[in-house]
């Protein structure tokens, strides 16, 4: 049904990267999905379009995490076998350390940015669900997640770095 | 070329943001942007990364408490399902491995509930503690006897021990528990705590005033001074039930209470703010539209502004 957007979708994949992926990635994102499907979804298209965002971002980071096998930044996601080679307890405990830091970071923004960070990743509010639930206009509770999202980029390039 | 990166960073910021909205629809414009620029992709991905990365953390640390949320649509719920299992894997090796280790380190995390939403959270050891709307509780899964009220309000059920008392931090106060169940508010920099089973201890290193049942104690943040009056047991907590008891309390301190429950902004006018109002709200069940009825309980005529509500006074010109 939804045959007459799948340029929209291979236009999109490619944009991501997938190059000539992108036939493929579409066809088993599609049946994974219209498989799992208990109950109908509002928005098929943009549902199916954010699928295939993860599916993506999955990919990039299974790339970054080969290219850094011994690196020093833990994936704790992680749902392939190519993960680092080093013990579980050594791994989980800098997988804590790491959060850790990366908490003290987002604190260093201010409380409010790591509050506002989590409502958004983890309790998955919208952003205006979330300006209207702590009494801030739109516009604080974008910058706050703009704040937030930059410091997590430069704490990671400079872990990456390491 | 400096300050193209940049641009293009703070443009893959905003993508990003915008992208991870439950209900974004612009993929199509997403769609035009990646192509534009070959950069833009890798950005992209290297802002999403960043982030998905320390949520991922978290929701893989165990016991985080997950709020019932009907806001949200169960479209994002769903795209995270498929990624759930291996979450629950890696959380479950870590909570084995990680053990030791917790009882060592500090593990700090917040609750935090928007007004209108309550929340139950049990500890390890039994304890219970419920929170009301718009309340923010730091906890520490190495301290598991300890419990930093930020603002808002919350009932503790502590499981008593005497050697190992537990502790709520509120400001700088401290509430030592000596067999307990006990409600504490904490707005701007006061604090009104009632005790309705067993005892509590207000600063035992200072004051050392003790809490019997049906005692309550309001902690003025400026001056610091402590005011002891009784209060009658059944109506401690009272909020849970949705039966909100208030003993000649000002009419600021009813809205905060309303605002915590109905999830709506309750704000007083001046001429009405040196009111007081003792009595029992019903406020099981009921909405912010509630108010207009709720108000001339209080002597008060609810008006709606930009941002929830206003209490004027009954007789007060529109």
């Amino acid at each position: 049904m939804l045959l007459q957007e799948r340029e929209s979708f291979l236009r999109f994949l490619r944009a991501r990267g997938a190059g000539d992926a992108a036939e493929d990635i579409l066809q088993d994102t599609w049946l994974r999905l219209a498989t799992a499907q208990t109950s109908p979804v509002a928005e098929p298209r943009n549902y199916l379009f954010r699928a295939l965002n993860n599916v993506m971002h999955d990919r990039y980071r299974s790339a970054q995490r080969a290219r850094r096998r011994d690196g020093e930044w833990i994936e704790i996601n992680t749902n392939d076998a190519e993960a680092s080679d080093a013990p579980l307890p050594d791994r989980a405990l800098a997988a804590r350390e790491a959060l850790a830091q990366a908490e003290a970071v987002l604190r260093a923004e201010g409380e409010r940015v790591l509050d506002i960070f989590r409502l958004f990743r983890i309790e998955g509010l919208g952003q205006r669900a979330i300006a209207e639930h702590l009494g801030l206009s739109l516009s604080t509770v974008e910058k706050d997640l703009q704040k937030a999202y930059r410091a997590l980029i430069r704490l990671k390039e400079t872990q990456d770095a390491e | 070329m400096t300050d193209t990166n940049e641009q293009i960073r703070q443009e893959a910021l905003e993508w990003v943001l915008a992208s991870q909205e439950a209900d974004f629809a612009g993929w199509d414009a997403l769609t035009d942007w990646l192509d534009a620029d070959a950069r833009h992709n890798q950005a992209y991905d290297a802002a999403m990364a960043a982030s998905s990365w320390m949520a991922d953390m978290i929701v893989a640390a165990p016991a985080l408490p997950q709020p019932a949320n009907d806001e949200t649509p169960a479209l994002p719920s769903r795209a995270r399902s498929w990624r759930s299992g291996y979450l629950a894997l890696a959380a479950a090796i870590l909570a084995i491995l990680l053990i030791p280790l917790w009882q060592m380190r500090p593990q700090p995390y917040s609750v935090i509930t928007p007004n209108g939403q309550t929340r139950t959270i049990a500890l390890d050891d039994g304890s219970r503690i419920l929170v009301n709307g718009g309340t923010r509780l730091a906890l520490d899964r190495s301290e598991p006897r300890f419990a930093r009220l930020e603002r808002g309000e919350a009932m503790f059920i502590v499981r008593h021990d005497d050697s190992d008392p537990f502790v709520v931090e509120a400001g700088d106060v401290r509430l030592v528990d000596a067999g307990t169940a006990f409600n504490v508010v904490r707005s701007g920099a006061g604090l009104d705590v009632a005790v309705s089973e067993g005892a509590v201890i207000v600063n035992p290193e200072g004051e050392n005033v003790r809490l019997n049942p049906g005692r309550r104690a309001q902690i003025d943040g400026a001056s610091g001074r402590i005011t002891l009056s009784d209060v009658a047991a059944s109506h401690i907590g009272g909020w849970r039930s949705g039966q909100i008891a208030f003993a000649d309390a000002p009419v600021g301190e009813v809205a905060e209470a309303l605002e915590r429950t109905l999830g709506t902004r309750v704000t007083v006018s001046p001429e009405l703010a040196a009111a007081r109002f003792s009595g029992i709200l019903q406020v099981a069940g009921r909405h912010a539209d509630a108010l207009p009825q709720i108000a001339p309980v209080l002597g008060a005529r609810a008006v709606r502004r930009a941002e929830g509500w206003e209490l004027v006074n009954i007789d007060a010109q529109p």
